[in-house]
């Protein structure tokens, strides 16, 4: 398989934005936990580009159908989610759709990383359409680490003046101011049980 | 006209923003992640001053909770963790979602609006807190210090975003 950048699914968003939202792009899902991993792409994409967008199964869907669907509407965005179950029949249907397919909003092919080979040799119309903008789905970043976990806890005790299990303690006995800073420190203590 | 019924009627507002909490849906805490930081993008986009919100905005998900910040939880002078404005002013801010049927709830925030050295005041603070104060007259459950710690004014935008709108199209435009 050639390289690909890897891009978080918030990058591949902005991109499409800076594009003028149309256009099709491909996406390698991650070989675990791809549903998740497909719902944070649809996430991001209405986020950034502030468009409705849909997800269409490929496999589930005839030439007809997915025609319809595609152009009603014809400028939101769509995710077409290949599954690695496509068969090469539909594979070749697709491609010879091409021009059916072309319309206002973007497109997004979200293939598991196996399917690239079967999109440069069934589907070599919509391969070129895709043209370089292939991406590897990436780490969406945000995540807090532990070092940044551990530095607002620690902000957080210096401030007040108590420890971790202090505030744990006048959480349990209902002692706990409610200012914001607060609740934030028992979440981050893995404590929003006693928010 | 006594200080009894003053209290009473802040009793009564924060029965009011309790109520009004309760009945407030957001998106799921990842959506409203996502909303805001392409949020930050598009303002940043539109600045001189450079923010790279992608690495500015963090997220913690616990037990059904997740907390979404931007720079220290206090206000100490400016950091490369705040949010910069061109005016010079700055912005910090921490809130706390709990997921809910069909999304989330506002548990709490605080959006912390520095305003450039030698301005008077010094900063603008909302807050939102989890609970009420036992002298919710001093204290509402959602508040605006306008600059000074102990003072406490109340007000009622309970979206992230719209308080983000009164910051970049409010505050920082009359800076």
């Amino acid at each position: 398989m050639p390289e690909f950048s890897t891009e978080p699914f918030f990058e591949i968003a902005r991109r499409l934005e800076v594009r003028g939202e149309t256009g099709w792009l491909a996406v390698l899902s991650p070989a675990t936990d791809s549903t998740a991993a497909l719902d944070e792409l649809q996430t991001e994409l209405q986020s950034v580009l502030q468009k409705l967008t849909r997800v269409i199964q490929l496999e589930a869907s005839t030439f007809e159908k997915l025609r319809d669907t595609l152009h009603q509407p014809d400028d939101d965005a769509v995710i077409l989610s290949g599954g690695a179950g496509l068969t090469p029949e539909k594979w070749r249907t697709l491609d010879i759709m091409r021009s059916a397919l072309e319309r206002k909003g973007p497109v997004i092919l979200w293939l598991a990383p196996d399917d690239i080979a079967n999109l440069a040799n069934l589907a070599p119309n919509i391969r070129s359409l895709i043209g370089g903008s292939i991406f590897v789905a990436g780490p969406d970043g945000g995540i807090m680490t532990e070092t940044e976990r551990q530095y607002r806890l620690k902000q957080l005790s210096e401030h007040f003046g108590l420890t971790g299990e202090e505030v744990v303690r006048k959480a349990e006995a209902r002692e706990l101011p409610h200012d914001p800073e607060f609740v934030e420190w028992l979440v981050l203590l893995d404590r929003g049980d006693l928010v | 006209m006594t200080l009894e019924r003053a209290r009473q009627r802040a009793v009564t507002l924060d029965s009011q923003i309790d109520r009004q909490l309760a009945e407030h849906r957001l998106d799921s805490p990842a959506n409203v992640f996502s909303e805001i930081r392409a949020y930050l993008l598009r303002r940043a986009d539109e600045m001189t001053t450079r923010n790279d919100p992608y690495q500015l905005l963090k997220f913690r998900r616990e037990q059904g909770f997740e907390v979404i910040v931007l720079g220290p939880q206090f206000d100490k002078g400016p950091t490369p963790q705040h949010f910069h404005f061109d005016s010079g002013a700055r912005l910090s801010f921490g809130l706390t979602l709990r997921e809910a049927e069909r999304g989330s709830q506002v548990v709490s925030f605080r959006y912390h609006y520095a305003f450039p050295d030698e301005r008077s005041p010094q900063y603008l603070r909302f807050d939102l807190n989890d609970g009420p104060h036992t002298d919710p007259l001093a204290e509402p459950r959602c508040h605006l210090h306008p600059g000074i710690e102990d003072v406490r004014i109340p007000f009622s935008v309970h979206n992230p975003i719209e308080i983000l709108d009164r910051i970049f199209f409010v505050l920082e435009r009359a800076t």
